[in-house]
């Protein structure tokens, strides 16, 4: 049976240190770690100026998009997108097999530079979710106490 | 699959619509968007990558946080797939990392042969993603009952629930909202059912 990948307080602390030396060096205005799937892990930076949920569902779409056009033109992989803007850029990097980094960037800063920095970013966190998907799964949230039986539902209907 | 961010307190959860073309999945989203009872601010925008022609081409996308449970967040991101033939590239990407499947099925008689063919193409590209069908947990919807021309529910439930293990199915007029959050709140208990049971054996 699949395990649950967990993230314990120090995995989020040291993905978002990380995400933080990136935004200091490079210049980019905010910065994601988020999952292939489509789920924002994390992100650092300024972040209520963009609907972040929505930026990592279609950031990763684009970026599978992106494999799947590698492939019919015999590449292995394209590793990053990079979308390029009037006032903001973005460029979206491959971390490892589940995650990716989004930086979002303001048009005047140089593409080479965030990626230039990016690049050891990517390697230091692909280590750290290497560590917390090895982690034991079962430790941690225990969902056993929701009640099942509760007739009341999730999604209620407005009235 | 599921993330569990212990830092965060949060539950995230994938659950996709799944069906062939024009069968209501992206209705079923809308509905749950416009008539879902939520505090403010924990319904997110219904993002839709459609056609001129409002055909979905790549995904619609809605996120919900639906309820605390011990303090975590539960947030879902609902997705449907584009239901046309042509895009199964398209439909493998959406369901990478899916938890959870809504089966939207066409009731109508003549669209009986896309159901069956659509359901199959469903475990071919699970198969791809080299994920168990059966460790997935999925409802049928029956849409459309509100047509004359509809297939009666025993033969849908022939069509396309005749397994080993039988699924909970719903008759739905998704445009009506009927058969919408029924299909939605199963699929949901059914997930979380599900990470009861795997999640924490050594609290049982």
């Amino acid at each position: 049976m699949a395990s649950l990948p967990q993230l314990i307080e120090e995995d989020i602390e040291r993905l978002d240190r990380e995400l933080r030396e990136l935004l200091e060096k490079s210049d980019a205005t905010t910065a994601l770690i988020i999952d292939k799937g489509g789920f924002l892990i994390s992100g650092q930076g300024d972040t209520r100026q963009f609907d972040l949920t929505t930026i990592a569902a279609l950031a990763s779409g684009a970026y599978m998009a992106n494999q799947t056009i590698a492939n019919l033109v015999h590449e292995t992989s394209f590793n990053s997108i990079y979308q390029q803007g009037e006032k903001f850029s973005m460029l979206v990097m491959g971390v490892d097999e589940n995650c990716l980094l989004v930086a979002i960037f303001k048009a005047q800063v140089s593409v080479g530079a965030v990626k230039y920095f990016a690049a050891p970013t990517v390697k230091r966190i692909a280590v750290q979710l290497q560590i917390a998907q090895e982690r034991d799964p079962g430790v941690g949230l225990d969902l056993s106490e929701l009640n099942l039986a509760d007739p009341s539902e999730v999604f209620k209907r407005k009235t | 699959m599921a993330i569990i961010n212990q830092a965060t307190k949060e539950l995230q959860v994938k659950i996709v619509y799944y069906g062939p073309a024009m069968g209501g999945k992206t209705t079923n989203l809308v509905q749950v968007h416009d008539h879902v009872q939520t505090a403010a601010g924990n319904k997110g925008k219904l993002v839709s990558l459609a056609t001129s022609s409002d055909r979905t081409l790549f995904f619609d996308f809605l996120p919900i946080e639906a309820m605390s449970i011990k303090g975590f967040k539960a947030k879902f991101q609902l997705y449907t797939v584009p239901g046309q033939v042509i895009y199964n590239t398209t439909r493998q990407l959406v369901l990478r990392g899916v938890d959870g499947i809504v089966f939207v099925a066409d009731s109508q008689y003549e669209k009986m042969a896309e159901n069956v063919e659509s359901f199959a193409n469903l475990e071919d590209n699970l198969k791809t993603l080299r994920l168990n069908f059966p460790d997935i947990p999925y409802v049928l919807q029956y849409n459309k009952r509100d047509l004359p021309n509809v297939a009666p529910v025993e033969y849908m439930e022939f069509i396309l629930n005749n397994r080993d293990v039988q699924v909970p199915s719903f008759s739905a007029t998704a445009h009506k909202c009927e058969g919408v959050f029924e299909a939605l709140n199963m699929i949901t208990r059914m997930l979380l059912h599900k990470y009861v049971s795997q999640g924490a054996p050594q609290y049982a």
